[in-house]
């Protein structure tokens, strides 16, 4: 009888207390692997108060072990695609990835440069595939809330 | 034209092959590759222009390398142009001695375009992997 406030946690939504705090506080940890730095600045954009993600929960955090979300952006040479490699390993799982930008998505232009030997996605799992030169904020806030339904299951 | 360009002239009268004045505040002034050290010291340390970055292309001629040197307080931006004809083992003088920030830009030529730079302190690869091929350099028209 005591605990009926806070069944609702549990019977209200049919997934598990952890996966609902997921969903309401994203952590992201923003990835730049070779970018041209125009979808780093959009990501920027959505931090700021005209898109403010921070509503949804969605922060930037400064280290990839605090991080639920990877956001990729920029094509991986062999270089960055060795540390991004890195940085997922040490994500605390689950930790979802999200590509932002042609380039993350599926190399674009650079597909025959001498410096990029794969896309992202043959490097670490992509949840969500965010495309545009650079994409608006708003579809970056699509894909995020794509990606929130995901994990929820619907 | 500001008195920058004007103590260039005077100063290396007879070494500058060409001078160029794309617009009043842009100016070329080809030197031979061996005359570059000397230049770049002058421009930098007794008229105290800021170190822009280098460049490097792969035209017909040869190898250009060209050395961007800002003067804020009159916006006027002057380029330094050695050209190296010798493709097959291009080579000029190492300004890293003289000016610490041109160390990387360096590197990133050397690895790209395949100039050695003699007397550079840390000549290793920046941008491509430290197992790049020898001799592949992916800037050059020859590349393939």
């Amino acid at each position: 009888m005591l605990l009926w406030p806070l069944s609702w946690l549990y019977w209200g939504y049919d997934m598990d207390l952890k996966t609902r705090a997921l969903t309401k506080s994203l952590w992201a940890f923003h990835a730049a692997t070779s970018p041209c730095n125009n979808c780093d600045i959009e990501v920027l954009d959505l931090f700021t108060p005209r898109h403010d993600v921070e509503r949804f929960g969605i922060t930037l955090v400064g280290s990839v072990r605090h991080a639920d979300v990877l956001v990729v952006t920029g094509v991986p040479n062999y270089k960055t695609g060795e540390r991004l490699k890195k940085l997922y390993g040490q994500a605390a799982k689950p930790c979802f990835v999200v590509a932002v930008g042609g380039c993350a998505c599926g190399r674009i232009l650079f597909q025959d440069s001498y410096n990029s030997p794969c896309p992202v996605d043959e490097i670490v799992p992509v949840d969500v595939y965010i495309p545009g030169c650079p994409p608006k904020p708003e579809a970056m806030i699509a894909g995020i809330m794509k990606l929130i339904k995901k994990v929820e299951g619907k | 034209m500001g008195d920058v360009v004007g103590k260039i002239r005077e100063k290396f009268y007879g070494q500058i092959i060409e001078f160029e004045e794309k617009s009043e505040r842009r100016i070329y002034i080809e030197f031979k590759p061996q005359d570059i050290p000397e230049a770049v010291k002058f421009v930098f340390r007794d008229l105290g222009c800021r170190f822009a970055t280098a460049t490097g292309t792969d035209t017909p001629q040869g190898i250009e390398i060209l050395y961007h040197f800002s003067y804020d307080p009159r916006g006027e931006v002057v380029s330094l142009r050695a050209l190296i004809p010798d493709r097959k083992n291009p080579q000029i003088q190492s300004i890293a001695t003289i000016i610490t920030g041109a160390e990387w830009i360096e590197r990133e030529i050397w690895e790209l375009l395949g100039v050695n730079f003699i007397g550079h302190p840390n000549l290793k690869h920046l941008l491509l992997i430290d197992d790049w091929p020898e001799g592949k350099h992916p800037l050059r028209h020859d590349h393939g």
